[in-house]
This record gives structure tokens, sequence and C-alpha cells, in this order.
């Protein structure tokens, strides 16, 4: 096989092969934008939560009557509803609060310690305002202190204790002790794991938690259930029926396993991932087309030229391994083309969305992959043009 | 005309002689198209102008006047308190003013009937005539006073009462008394520019619409951003809400002319001024007076997925012209000897160009259904995996034009190049080959 | 050189079966030049395919240099025609946008040859057809009895043992025939095997032997006086 006379056939046919090239190019880019953004869709879908997404649910709900909205009816209605869904069978533990965990946003605020503002402010901060076995419902480790075990009200002259996770602990303390500091919430009274809060904080494993009921509903509430493993789909279909039974005044938003919450916060990333794959997938078909039909037709207008090969000794394996490094050549020169693109596409996108930086073996793999969509479409038409009968080509004219 | 169906006519034939490689033409040309169109869909409609003679002097300003002083993050705040917006209403420049926000609420005829959740939006007499909102019965309010009256939407006055003239009704407003002083007419506003906070733009238009002053009494808290600059406790938002830093309004001034923008921009910075002045406004002055039409990308909702989309799908949309004409040209050149011998027995050029007009006009055909087809399965899928655009997602006359022609450009584009080749390369050469 | 025993061949379609060679028994030694004529249609192409195993045939046996040709993979056959015959056709066939050096330089490629020897082969061919200096040209920019004169030269350069030509003249004005006919006696002298299908009975009577053909069966064959004599 010629390297030499392959890229002098690959010359000849300028317009052709430069179509062929642009658009190899142009998939590669593309393919390995789409990789790279399924990847970092995937790692934020595996990136650790601290939570036992699968076997904890959550009940999004409201009172539809005013009258129970506010205290003392609200405690009421919430005690009630919490001793009912705490009896049905495979619940480990129930709580409510003022919000769930994994959330885009929702109630938050500043967290810093009492007389230093400027210095320690946290900003956006999730805070939680929960029944006290919502530790028991999340797994937390207690890593400093004691859990507050009474609901004290957030107007107390003094109030509620508050419970923080690890990380905002060690950014507002670093390695000074914490507990029984005096934050701008209240007393700090336990530090506790890490687990996701909202994702448009500063940092997602930011949480405060005071044992207190909520200061309104407006908003809606959630009840929070932890179950038997492998039992939350049986609970969740419970749940609705206890509910009303309780009390029929409610709507509930949604009943939903904190799993499910999880895919939905990524739901948008997930959704255009999914797009740029399909779209990856069309273009390699239509990369696959224009391989077939460059090919098929390339054979067929040099028919002549494969049968006087044929007659001076090209067998038949010859004449397809040259057909296939042909478009190998050209997808391999297209790929570097495309590597290059890539960069470029991937500059471009970053600009309007977060997508990471191409690097690695990455544009190995989906090398590889073109090179394979190519050879994969070039076989059959290749394969046709061996059947040339050397004879009747030969003949022509 | 019967000249052009025997052109057809041959068109077809040539098609008939190479199916495969015409079938793969349109496929590719229509996978493109349909896939460009898809997103084409979304990005037209995201950024299309709801007020095309408004947009431009509709107004959000928005002043620092916070009772804290900032350090690190001193962008003015995307809503307003009740108190920002009474110093901003005393100016009488704007024809028009409305404060807003929005709620959520249950709604009921009697007190036996199944709650109906609504978002009630909380706003001011102007927003209807500021809006454009049509009007099916009764009358909007007369002033920004508080009364306890709503108006309804058509399609919520359907739900409650299976009709439409319901003026006069009353209704239970989370348990409160409230009489139906207007139903409106059908009305979508997209996007929703008046509320571009959190991306609530791409949102439906709320359901029943309640006087600020009222909404304020009933101690309505914003479903889409309440924030506290002080010790206000939101629970009192009738008292300590009219007066403290509780900011959740969005506030909206037309301002017809560039005179009046200007003047508006000099009260705001008088405001400002007398306030710093008087120890109110310890920040830095920040004031903002940013017109509907920027509001979006102010708050930064600009739709990013969809525009990382339409870059992708234009290089795919490039990538499919160029295998379709590849594919196209490849086709001529096999029906070269045949083209040279109809000009070998006397047809003109203008004759061939002719039947390259019908190569293309069937190649439209053919390429627009199988495009509006890919776009519409496009659609589909992207309403599916990006479920918040999904009310941008509707085909108007314009856009469909628009798109159509678009189609019949890339059929041409792609028969062009390669008929002319046909057609004008050397007689005697192409025969002789 | 080339011995056929009992060959035949036959083209079937739906309808009819064609007996484009009957039971053809040839034997052509080394070093003869040998003319095939024959009517159109005749077999003579046919025949000409088939030694140079560009075609197979159905009954009978070919023997090339010794060897039977039957039964021998693709490969061995791309082999065979690769190393011991030329074939020189009356359309030429060069590869339209090869220069003549690499259209002469194809075969021997496929034969493995490295750059050197290739190099050295192709100066031999061009300096025997007497076009060194359009090396570079491409073949649309020679003459007709040019460009068979480079097919000569691509057939001979890798020395095979015999050259097949198909009506080598058949497209070419008779001067230009004539400096085609001196360059095959000449490479004929040089002990190379020459059959070659003519139609002008004037050069089969230059070669040293003619071959009849008629109804796909050999009917004649006449041996002249050799050919050497003729010139000397």
């Amino acid at each position: 096989m010629s390297f030499y006379l392959l890229i002098k056939g690959l010359l000849n046919r300028k317009v052709v092969t430069a179509l062929l090239l642009l658009q190899l190019a142009m998939t590669l880019a593309l393919l390995l934008n789409s990789i790279l953004l399924a990847q970092q869709t995937h790692q934020q879908l595996n990136q650790p939560t601290g939570l036992d997404l699968d076997n904890i649910v959550l009940v999004q709900l409201k009172p539809t009557t005013a009258s129970l909205r506010v205290y003392p009816a609200l405690e009421e209605l919430l005690n009630r509803q919490l001793a009912a869904v705490s009896a049905l069978p495979d619940v480990v533990a129930a709580a409510y609060s003022n919000q769930s965990a994994i959330l885009q946003g929702g109630n938050n605020g500043n967290v810093y310690l009492d007389g230093e503002e400027g210095r320690s402010n946290q900003p956006s901060v999730p805070m939680y305002f929960v029944s006290k076995d919502f530790f028991r419902v999340l797994d937390s480790k207690l890593l400093q202190g004691e859990l507050p075990q009474q609901s004290v009200s957030l107007d107390n002259p003094v109030p509620p204790d508050v419970v923080i996770t690890q990380s905002l602990a060690r950014q507002l303390f670093a390695d000074k002790p914490a507990i029984g500091q005096q934050l701008n919430r209240g007393r700090l009274a336990a530090v506790i794991s890490d687990f996701y809060g909202q994702r448009s904080g500063t940092n997602v494993m930011f949480n405060s938690i005071q044992v207190a009921p909520p200061f309104g509903v407006d908003w809606g509430y959630s009840i929070l259930l932890r179950t038997t493993p492998g039992r939350a789909d049986v609970v969740r279909q419970r749940l609705d029926q206890t509910l009303r039974a309780v009390e029929p005044n409610i709507e509930i938003f949604h009943i939903r396993s904190l799993a499910e919450q999880h895919q939905r916060l990524y739901r948008n990333e997930y959704g255009l991932a999914m797009l740029l794959a399909i779209l990856s997938a069309l273009m390699l078909l239509v990369t696959m087309v224009s391989s077939y039909s460059s090919t098929y037709f390339h054979a067929l207008k040099r028919q002549q030229e494969i049968g006087i090969k044929r007659a001076l000794g090209a067998s038949k394996n010859t004449i397809f391994i040259e057909l296939l490094s042909e478009n190998w050549l050209c997808t391999a020169v297209g790929a570097l083309l495309g590597v290059m693109l890539a960069l470029l596409l991937n500059q471009a996108l970053a600009q309007v969305i977060s997508i990471p930086a191409l690097s690695g073996y990455l544009p190995l793999i989906t090398i590889a992959v073109l090179l394979l969509c190519v050879t994969v479409a070039t076989w059959y038409p290749a394969a046709i043009a061996t059947r040339v009968s050397p004879a009747t080509a030969t003949k022509a004219l | 005309m019967e000249q052009f169906i025997y052109y057809l006519k041959v068109s077809l034939k040539g098609i008939k002689r190479a199916p495969l490689p015409y079938a793969l033409t349109i496929f590719i040309l229509s996978v493109g198209l349909g896939v460009f169109f898809a997103n084409a869909t979304f990005y037209y409609q995201l950024n299309s102008d709801p007020l095309p003679d408004k947009s431009d002097k509709l107004f959000f300003p928005m002043i620092n006047l916070v009772p804290y002083q900032c350090t690190t993050d001193c962008r003015t705040p995307r809503v307003l308190s009740y108190s920002n917006v009474q110093k901003l209403s005393q100016s009488d420049i704007p024809s028009q003013a409305a404060a807003m926000y929005s709620a959520d609420g249950y709604l009921r005829v009697n007190a036996g009937q199944p709650p109906l959740p609504v978002s009630i939006r909380i706003t001011q007499r102007d927003f209807f005539t500021m809006f454009e909102v049509p009007l099916l019965h009764g009358s909007i309010w007369p002033d920004n006073s508080a009364r306890h009256e709503v108006i309804l939407t058509r399609a919520s006055a359907e739900k409650l009462f299976g009709r439409t003239d319901v003026v006069g009704e009353t209704l239970l407003l989370d348990d409160r008394n409230v009489t139906v002083s207007a139903v409106l007419d059908s009305w979508q506003m997209l996007p929703r520019l008046y509320d571009a906070n959190n991306r609530n733009h791409l949102t439906d238009a709320d359901d029943i619409y309640l006087p600020l002053e009222t909404g304020y009494d009933m101690n309505y808290l914003s479903n889409s951003q309440s924030s506290t600059f002080d010790d206000t406790d939101y629970r009192q938002l009738s008292t300590q809400g009219r007066t403290g830093a509780l900011h959740q309004l969005q506030y909206w001034v037309q301002l017809d002319t560039p005179a009046q923008q200007q003047a508006y921009r000099q009260f705001m910075h008088n405001l400002v001024m007398d306030e710093k002045a008087a120890g109110r406004h310890p920040s830095e002055p920040n004031n903002q007076l940013v017109a509907m039409q920027d509001i979006v990308s102010y708050f930064g909702g600009d739709s990013s997925d969809i525009k990382a989309f339409a870059l992708v799908t234009l290089l795919f949309l490039l990538v499919c012209l160029f295998n379709a004409s590849h594919l196209s040209l490849n086709r001529y050149l096999s029906n070269q000897y045949e083209f040279s011998l109809r000009r070998a027995l006397g047809a003109s050029r203008s004759q061939l160009q002719l039947q390259m007009l019908a190569d293309v006009l069937l190649m439209a055909g053919f390429t627009i259904a199988g495009a509006l087809l890919t776009g519409y399965a496009g659609i589909k899928l992207m309403n599916q995996l990006l479920p918040a655009n999904r009310l941008f997602s509707d085909w108007d006359l314009p856009l469909l034009l628009g798109l159509l022609a678009i189609a019949v450009v890339c059929s041409y584009l792609v028969t062009l190049y390669p008929s002319l080749r046909a057609s004008f390369g050397t007689l005697n050469q192409q025969l002789k080959e | 050189m080339i011995r056929l025993s009992n060959l035949s061949k036959i083209f079937r379609t739906e309808l009819i079966e064609t007996h484009a060679l009957r039971e053809v028994n040839l034997q052509v030694n080394e070093g003869e030049f040998a003319a095939l004529t024959g009517p159109s249609g005749s077999g003579k192409s046919t025949l000409l395919n088939i030694l140079g195993t560009l075609e197979s045939f159905d009954s009978g046996d070919y023997q090339l240099d010794g060897q039977s040709v039957t039964g021998l993979s693709d490969a061995a056959l791309s082999k065979l025609r690769n190393e011991k015959i030329g074939f020189i056709f009356q359309s030429f066939n060069l590869i339209k946008d090869f220069s003549i050096y690499d259209n002469i330089e194809l075969p021997l490629r496929y034969r493995g040859f490295n750059a050197s020897a290739r190099k050295q082969r192709i100066e031999q061919a061009l300096e025997l057809v007497g076009l060194h200096a359009r090396r570079d040209y491409l073949p649309g920019q020679l003459s007709g009895g040019q460009q068979q004169r480079v097919a000569i030269a691509r057939a001979i350069a890798g020395q095979p043992r015999i050259l097949l030509a198909d009506e080598p003249t058949g497209n070419l004005d008779s001067l230009m025939a004539r400096q085609v006919m001196e360059l095959l006696e000449k490479i004929n002298q040089q002990g190379c095997t020459i059959l070659m299908v003519t139609h002008d009975p004037d050069q089969a009577r230059r070669a040293g032997r003619h071959i009849q053909i008629i109804d796909g069966q050999l009917h004649d064959s006449t041996l002249y006086e050799p050919l050497a004599a003729h010139s000397a």
C-alpha cells in the first residue's frame, strides 16, 4: 500500500476531499464536546451528597386553608402528620422541615459569628427548621457537641440552638473549638456530617439547622422519611392516603425519593447532554453515509482504474485495503483538524454553558470511534468495488 | 405549464435511475434542517419580543436603597421593598407604573368546594394597560388602593364557574371573601418579561390578579423571591413589611421618550442622594434603569442551553449541507452523460436551467416534508429533555415561512453547484468522456 | 510457456448459452511472437482475458510457465499476473491522474520492489520506449502513440515472461502504429513472449506465428518463418 499514491489520489479530488475533511473535523469536534458534557453531567449526578438518596422519601405539601397555616393549629397538624407517617410499616424515622435538602434554592440567609459579621459572614446558607428526628432521617453523623432534643420556638427570647454541617464549621471556625460559640442564628450546639443543601449556595454542603417549628408555611413544607432499605417505593404508595386521612385540607405537591429529587435538580444538564449525544449519533450517521457514498461513487467512477490495477496485479484485497486506507487517511487528517476545531468549539461553548476543558485520552477514544464508524460504512462499497471485472473494465470504451 | 410538468417528469426519472443517492441526499438534508428547525423554534420564540412597540419604553428601576453597607456584593437587589416602591412612585414622569409580585393561594367558590391552587399576581392598576392585557368582562380597579376584588383570567373563570361572565360573583381566596371585578380575555405574554427574575419569564402567566395593597394586607409573601435586609418579621407583612427592608417587589414604569427616560434617571439620582443625605442609603449609589428588552440578560436568565445547542445545530446543518451537496454532485456526475446528450440534441442552457429549477422544487418538496417531520420530532424530544422551555415550542406563521424559505434555499444550494457543473461543462469533452 | 488443453468458456444468461471458446488447445513457446486474429465476437478477447487470468474458464486446463492456474486464489492469480504477464490494451488504460512515472511504477509497487529498484526499472523501461523526457507528464498531455508506448513501458517494467496485447495499434494512425509494432518486435527479440490480438493482416504477417480464431475454435495455426530471419 502506498501512502504517496493515497495522498496523491486525495489531492486530485480537492473539493470532495475538503468537504469530507471539514465534515469529519466538525463531527469529531461535536462528538468530543458532547462526551465532555455527558461526562460532566455524569460526574455531577454522581458527586457525593452525604445522603442515602434511595431510602429517603420527600413529601412536599401545604395546607389549603388559611387557618391551618397559623400556630398553634399548624404545629398540631405537623405533629399529627408525623405521628401518622411514623406509624407506617417500613418507616424508620420521620421529620418535618420547612424545606427539603437537594434543592436549587430555597430558604437561606447569612450565617456569621456574633460580632464578627464582616469577617466571618457566609451568605446564602440554607436554614432548616425541623423536628428533632430530622438528623435520624438524614442519618447524619454527629461530629461534635450534642443534638438538640427539644423543639424551641423561633420567637423564644433565647433562639433555638443551631446545628451546622462540617464544611460550614470548618469555614467559620477553622480548627478552633466551635461548640458553644454564638452565631447570629443562635448558640452552636452540634456539628454534623455534610449533606447536599442548595445548589445555588456558595457551597452545596453548607447547612444550618434548628429544631423549631417553621415560621410559616406559605411556601409549603416537607415531610422527610427514612425507610428500611429497598422499601421506599412501598412507603411512597401509602403516603398520599395516610396524609389525607390525617387532614384532608392539604395539597400534596409531590412525593419523591431524594434520588429522584437529585435527578430533577440536574435535569437541564442531563437534557442538554442527552440532546448533544443524540446529535452526535446523528452526526456519526451522516458521516457514515458520506463515507459510504464517497467510496461508492468513487469506486463507481474509477471502475476502469480499478480494473487496470487488477490487471497489473493488484489482488482484491489490495484494492479493498486501498479504498479503506483512503478513508482512514481522510479520517485521520479530519480527526486532527477536528481536535483543533473541538478546542475552538469547547471555548465557544464555555462562553454560554459550563463545560470542562478538553484534555487527556478523550480525543483518542473519539478518533477511534470515528475510525470504526468510517470503516463500517466503507466496508460494503469497498467490497463491491473489488468485484469489478478487470476484463470488462479495461475493455471499456 | 405542460412543459414544466415534463421537466418534473424528467427529474423523477433521474431519481428513479439512482434512488439511493437521492434518498440519502434528502435524508441528510431533512435531518440537518429538522434539527436546525427544532432549535431555531426555541431560539426564535425565546428571543421574541412580546411587546414590540413598547419593549424599549418599559423600564425596571432598581435602587440600592437598603439598610446595610455593602462590602463584597454591591449589586443592586433584584427586587424592591414596599417603601422603595413608594419612594419611586412619587415621580409623575412615567405615563404608567405598576409594582407587582406573585404568590400562591387557594381559591374556591364556597367553603364546600375543593380548593383550586392558583398563582396570584399581586399588582396595581396600570399593569393591564402597560402590558396590553385584553379585558373580556367588567372593569379594572379604578385606583391602587386596597379592595377585596380579584380579576380572573378567562381560564380560571371557566374552571371555577364554567362560564366567563362572572363579574360581581364572590369567591373565597384563602378563606377570605373577594369579589370578581373583571375577567380577562385569553392572554399570554411570552416570554413573560415583567417577571424575568429566577427565569420566571419562561413560565405561564398567573391565574388571578389582586391589588397590591390587599396582597400586603393579606400577608401574601412572594413565591419567587423575598429577602429581608433587617430584622423585619416576614409574617408581619401588612405592618413591618410595608416599612422594613423586606424586598419582594418588581416595579415597571413606562417612559415614552428619551427625555422622559433621562428625567427619570435624574429623579432616581436625586432620590438616592436625598436618602443618602438622610443616612438611609449607606451603600454607594448603584441605580439601574433596565429596559424590558434587556431585562433577561440583565438578570442572567439567557437560555444558555438553547444558545449552546444553537451553535451546535448550526454546525450540524453546515455539515449536512456539505454532505448533501457532495452526494448530489456525485449524482449529477453520474447523470452527466445524459445532460450532455440533451444539450447535443439542442437544449439551450436556459432550458437546462429550467430543468434544474424542477429538480430544486422537487428536492425542496421532499426536504421540507422530511425536515418538518424531523423538526416536530426534535421539538417533542426537546420538550421532554428540557421541559423548562416547553412553552416556547410553537410554530407560528412567520417562523414557519422563514423555515420553509431556508429549506428552499438549502435545496437550491445543494442542487446549484453540481448542476452548474453539469450544464456549463464543455459539451464536447463530456460526450467524449 | 502457454499450454491450453481442451479449454472451454461458456457465457450463460437466463435465455441462452454462448460457447465463447470450445475445447481450445494451444501451445505458445517461449520467445514466440504470436498474432491472434478473428472476426468480432469470435472469442479472441475472451481467449486473451483467460490467458491473462482476468477471466475464468469452465473446463479444460491452462498451464502458464509450467504451472496450472486452475484453483489458484485471487491473491495467487494477482501475483502471477503481476510477475509474469504484461498487458497492453487498445485504449492504453493509463490512469489519467497519475503521471507517466507513477503509471509505470504501479505494478512495481504491487510487486513490492523498493524505491531504488523501482526507479531503476522505470528508467530502463522509459529508455526503451524513448519517453524519458516525459516522465512527469500526465497521460492526457501525450499523443496516442506516446501513451501506448507508456503502456508498453508499464507492461515490461516488471520484466514479465509474456506480454498480452489487445489490438495495441487499434486506436493509432499508421505511423504511430508502425512505431509501436517496432517496439514490440524489439521487446520480443529481447526474449519476451508476445501474444497480440490484431485486425491488421499486415501486422499478423509480421508476427512469427498467426493464430486464427473463428466461433470459439482455433481454426488455423500457421507457423511462419521466424521474424528474426525477415528483418535481419
